[in-house]
């Protein structure tokens, strides 16, 4: 795999697809309900954008699709490029936090 | 929820305009926005959330088109499909399809120039609509530019309207062709006197000396030459300034040069003019109610509207109309005088005309369209066996569309480059023949905002007219196409409609095209039809402008001089004199003196007895072909008789009298002229065939109460000594009046001509633009059954074998022809019932439902659909069983 840092730093929808994915394979209705779910406040996600970016990371080879048995609908699989690349975001934003908090807490 | 539904069916249909390589994930897309869209209802979330869900579809499809089409990068796209990367994709596309279309050059060749066609027409029309009527006009603030309809104003009138609160400043402006002297050969010059605050109104400055200032209007000698007046006639002499001219015998100084490109509105001044000078607010015609003679503009204080000016303007005719007649309509309210936007104004003439043209052009680009959809189409089916191999060899169906699109876009814009080339030659042709000159028209080019628009029509034309055909030949099922069964089969079914379709809609495009024509010819060809009231043959026509003479005497002399000269002529049997002479004036214009007599029995100021002056010579009817229907004309001796006499037309006789016979020796009073009727003239089309006769009086022109310089000399010669008349008739007017200028000598038949040329340009631009969707149209029909027929050779080939008649065969292709026309017929002939509403103000005596019209339609599309069905009929029953069979 290539350098993973390239990639960074994520755009927020990414990394919330992504970190939604790390739990377990959903399929595309499941990500919007579970990315707006968890967002801080009013994340959108339409579903042609959603599948516009799902696209983008199958092509990047963080996600995979799975045929999910008995249904119609493919699920979407987090692949070791995604977690590892999903880790290298959030290990960014935590020392990027560590170093701004301070600054807050110290006032 | 209905609503909910509304949201979701939108979202279904907007996907379907996702590129097809996304088209395999549309169905999840789609269910996933159903469940959202229930869930937020169930979540008492509202609609609106749904609604926020589409609203940010659009972008995404601009994003997915752009990556689909190799113009922006993307990431995870083509990789797997193997053609291009990226923008290296769209290059190669392009280069791919221009060597396709140049292994096609037929079809290339075809789809080029109908898209050119098309363009080029709509391009041209486009152009001249933008540039005569879109544009702002080049005055400050012009968007409070006023004017005030009706024509001419009154000097008074116009003072009264100086006063209005909510307009910043007047202009007013009159014009008049005047002789100039002593600056080379007499030169007749476009002269336009001006209020004090016209050059302010319109913006202009000078590029020498100065302008008009209001110490220059009591006892004008002033004037301001045009720049082009300027370099053409005193070859830009840089002493001009201060110098005196001599203009129709006033020595006049020059005080200033305009600035270059300066040009006034053309419905106050016309189109040129080339002298300026200020108003003479003492003359005598400036001071008088019923000489209406000013053209008027004027620009609103800001925040003023137009209801607010007209509001003024209704008060002052409310005031003025109890001072004189002329303010007064018919019934005896005052007259209403329309305020409205000096653009409306300036191009209302021609809105109409162009606006027509541009539907006209708009049909033809759409048949033109329907031709090439038809030409991908056909080309389409011939390539599915082609696409099924590239496909089998792995090229992904993405690809194969991006190249179709790429395709159709060269075509497209082709066919915009050569429709732009037309367009340019064309518009050079339009304004050249187009005899009722466009206002604006000098300035008419194409230019970039006109070449966008090009680019947008091509490129709309061609994707939707060329890759949504090309795009259908790749769903047939890749084994039955490999399988070679596509050239045994007949088309698919859907394929079949959608090409008796296009037929269907080109055969009725064309067919309201062509009513139109035929319904604008019935209208040039009833106005023609007109019975003039006076001699056509024979008649010879010399306008004549004086140099302003000092009474009605002087100007008699002088036209009794010209007049005693052009009779002398050899082979003139008759001649006469006028103001104005039958079709000097046409297009719905009154000139030049229009008055309200007061007659005994009826009240005073009555507005139904007001009539239009003609000051003529006593052989004006018998010269002009006038029939005299009761009593007599006047003799030479007669003129000077008190009361005066006059003739009166047949339609002011009956006013006054209440029929022809009763009216001769009614006395009629103009003002302090007593006057009796001593004879009735026949009714004549005075002011133009199309318009309505009106009310006409005659007066010897030796009862003149004031001084004019206009004139027209008319001559009735001799069959066959129209030679070199024009030279003589002038020659003889120089004996006379030596170095006056004689702009025109024409016959009435000329004047006939010119008075209904505009009519005549309009059904003549129809009738090409109809011609050409008819042969389009035909094309078109010819194309589809003769594609059909080949279709279905095998089978035709076997029933042959089997001992069906060529003649059965023959006649089951021409009955699907027929067929397929027979139904654009029908739906052409509502279409143009309806279109020809839109034409309606522009003809003349002929009904829009007009039969003829209609019918003579019908018939020549039904004629054509027979021709075009006729060849491939022919070429059908004329196969060959055993080599129909052979080529399988």
């Amino acid at each position: 795999m290539d350098d993973i840092t390239r990639h960074l730093p994520l755009a927020p929808r990414d990394l919330l697809i992504l970190a939604v994915l790390a739990e377990g394979p959903l399929h595309g209705y499941g990500i919007i309900k579970a990315v707006e779910a968890r967002a801080f406040q009013g994340v959108h996600l339409d579903p042609a954008n959603l599948y516009r970016v799902l696209r983008r990371m199958r092509a990047l080879g963080w996600l995979a699709e799975e045929e999910d048995g008995g249904e119609r609908r493919r699920t979407h699989v987090i692949t070791p490029a995604g977690r590892a690349v999903l880790r290298a975001e959030l290990g960014r934003l935590e020392a990027l936090l560590a170093q701004a908090r301070p600054a807050v807490t110290g006032s | 929820m209905a609503h909910d539904r509304v949201v979701v069916a939108l979202y279904a249909w907007l996907t379907r305009f996702l590129p097809p390589d996304m088209q395999g994930e549309r169905g999840e897309m789609l269910e996933a926005f159903r469940d959202l869209a229930s869930d937020d209802r169930r979540e008492g979330r509202g609609g609106w959330e749904a609604w926020r869900r589409l609203a940010a579809l659009p972008p995404v499809l601009a994003m997915e088109w752009l990556e689909f089409m190799g113009v922006r990068p993307a990431p995870g796209r083509h990789d797997r499909i193997g053609i291009g990367r990226g923008s290296m994709g769209w290059f190669r596309n392009l280069r791919f399809a221009v060597r396709t279309l140049r292994k096609a050059p037929a079809f290339a060749v075809t789809s080029v120039l109908l898209m050119a066609v098309g363009v080029g027409a709509v391009t041209a029309i486009y152009t001249l609509v933008d540039h005569v009527l879109l544009r702002p006009l080049p005055y400050p603030a012009a968007d409070r530019l006023v004017a005030v309809d009706r024509g001419s104003h009154s000097g008074p009138l116009f003072q009264g309207m100086e006063e209005f609160n909510g307009v910043e400043e007047w202009g007013a402006a009159r014009t008049e062709r005047v002789n100039l002297v002593g600056q080379g050969a007499p030169a007749r010059l476009e002269l336009a006197m001006v209020s004090d605050h016209f050059f302010d109104l319109f913006g202009a400055r000078a590029q020498r000396g100065r302008l008009l200032e209001p110490d220059d209007f009591p006892a004008p000698s002033s004037v301001v030459v045009s720049a082009e007046a300027w370099r053409r006639i005193w070859g830009a002499d840089p002493d001009l300034v201060g110098r005196t001219i001599s203009v129709n015998g006033h020595s006049l100084t020059v005080v200033g040069v305009l600035e270059d490109g300066f040009a006034a509105p053309e419905a106050l001044v016309g189109r040129q003019v080339d002298l300026w000078l200020p108003l003479d607010w003492a003359s005598a015609e400036l001071t008088q109610h019923d000489y209406s003679i000013l053209e008027v503009a004027g620009r609103m204080k800001p925040g003023v509207t137009l209801v607010d000016v007209q509001d003024e303007m209704d008060d002052l005719l409310t005031r003025m109309a109890s001072v004189h007649g002329n303010y007064t309509d018919r019934d005896g309210s005052p007259r209403v005088l329309p305020v409205l936007a000096l653009a409306d104004q300036t191009v209302r003439s021609v809105r109409a005309g162009l606006g027509l043209l541009m539907g006209a052009v708009g049909l033809l680009l759409l048949v033109a369209c329907a031709n090439v959809a038809h030409l991908f189409l056909a080309r389409g089916l011939g390539r599915t066996r082609e696409m099924a191999v590239r496909r089998a060899m792995g090229a992904g169906t993405g690809a194969l569309a991006q190249q179709l699109l790429v395709e159709s876009l060269v075509v497209g814009i082709a066919g915009g480059a050569v429709g732009t080339a037309l367009a340019m030659g064309g518009l050079r042709a339009f304004v050249a023949l187009n005899p009722t000159a466009l206002p604006r028209q000098a300035s008419v080019t194409v230019d970039p905002g006109v070449l966008l628009f090009v680019v947008g029509v091509s490129a709309a034309t061609s994707l939707v007219f060329g890759l949504l055909p090309a795009l259908r030949s790749m769903r047939g099922k890749l084994a039955d196409e490999l399988r070679g069964g596509g050239r045994s089969a007949t088309a698919g079914r859907g394929t079949g409609l959608l090409r008796n379709g296009l037929v269907t809609a080109e055969v009725a495009l064309s067919l309201v095209l062509v009513a139109g024509a035929g319904l604008l010819l019935r209208s040039f060809m009833a106005v023609r039809a007109q019975d003039p009231g006076f001699a056509v043959a024979g008649v010879w026509t010399i306008p004549i402008n004086l140099p302003e003479p000092d009474s009605p005497d002087a100007y008699r002399e002088t036209m009794d001089e010209i007049l005693r000269q052009v009779a002398g002529v050899p082979g003139v049997r008759s001649a006469a004199y006028a103001l104005t002479a039958p079709l000097d004036r046409t297009g719905g214009s009154r000139c030049c003196w229009r008055t309200s007599p007061s007659v005994p029995g009826r009240e005073a100021g009555d507005q139904a007895l007001q009539t239009m002056m003609h000051p003529v010579t006593a052989g004006y009817f018998e010269t002009a072909g006038i029939r005299i229907v009761a009593g007599a004309g006047w003799g030479g001796a007669d003129v000077h008789a008190e009361p005066v006499p006059v003739v009166v037309n047949e339609t002011y006789a009956r006013e006054l009298a209440g029929s022809v016979s009763a009216a001769v020796g009614t006395s009629i009073t103009f003002g302090a002229m007593e006057a009796r009727v001593v004879g009735v003239a026949v009714d004549n089309r005075h002011y133009g065939l199309d318009q309505p006769v009106g009310k006409g009086t005659y007066i010897p022109v030796e009862r003149l109460p004031f001084p004019i310089t206009l004139g027209t000399v008319m001559a009735r010669v001799d069959p066959g000594a129209e030679g070199s008349l024009p030279a003589t008739l002038r020659e003889a007017v120089w004996a006379a009046e030596p170095g006056l200028p004689i702009p025109t000598v024409r016959t009435m038949q000329e004047a006939l001509e010119g008075s209904t040329a505009g009519r005549r340009f309009e059904s003549v631009m129809f009738g090409v633009f109809a011609s050409i969707a008819l042969l389009l149209a035909a094309g078109g029909l010819y194309g589809t059954l003769l594609y059909m027929a080949g279709q279905r050779r095998k089978e035709m080939g076997i029933r042959v074998a089997l001992g069906a008649s060529r003649s059965r065969i023959e006649g089951e292709v021409l009955r699907r022809g027929i067929a397929v026309a027979g139904l654009g017929v029908v739906v052409g002939l509502a279409g143009a019932w309806g279109a020809n509403r839109l034409l309606e103000s522009r003809v003349w005596g002929v009904d829009r439902g007009d039969p003829w019209a209609l019918g003579g339609a019908a018939a020549i599309l039904m004629v054509t659909a027979v021709v075009a069905s006729w060849l491939p009929a022919r070429r059908a029953g004329r196969v060959d069983p055993l080599e129909a069979l052979r080529m399988e």
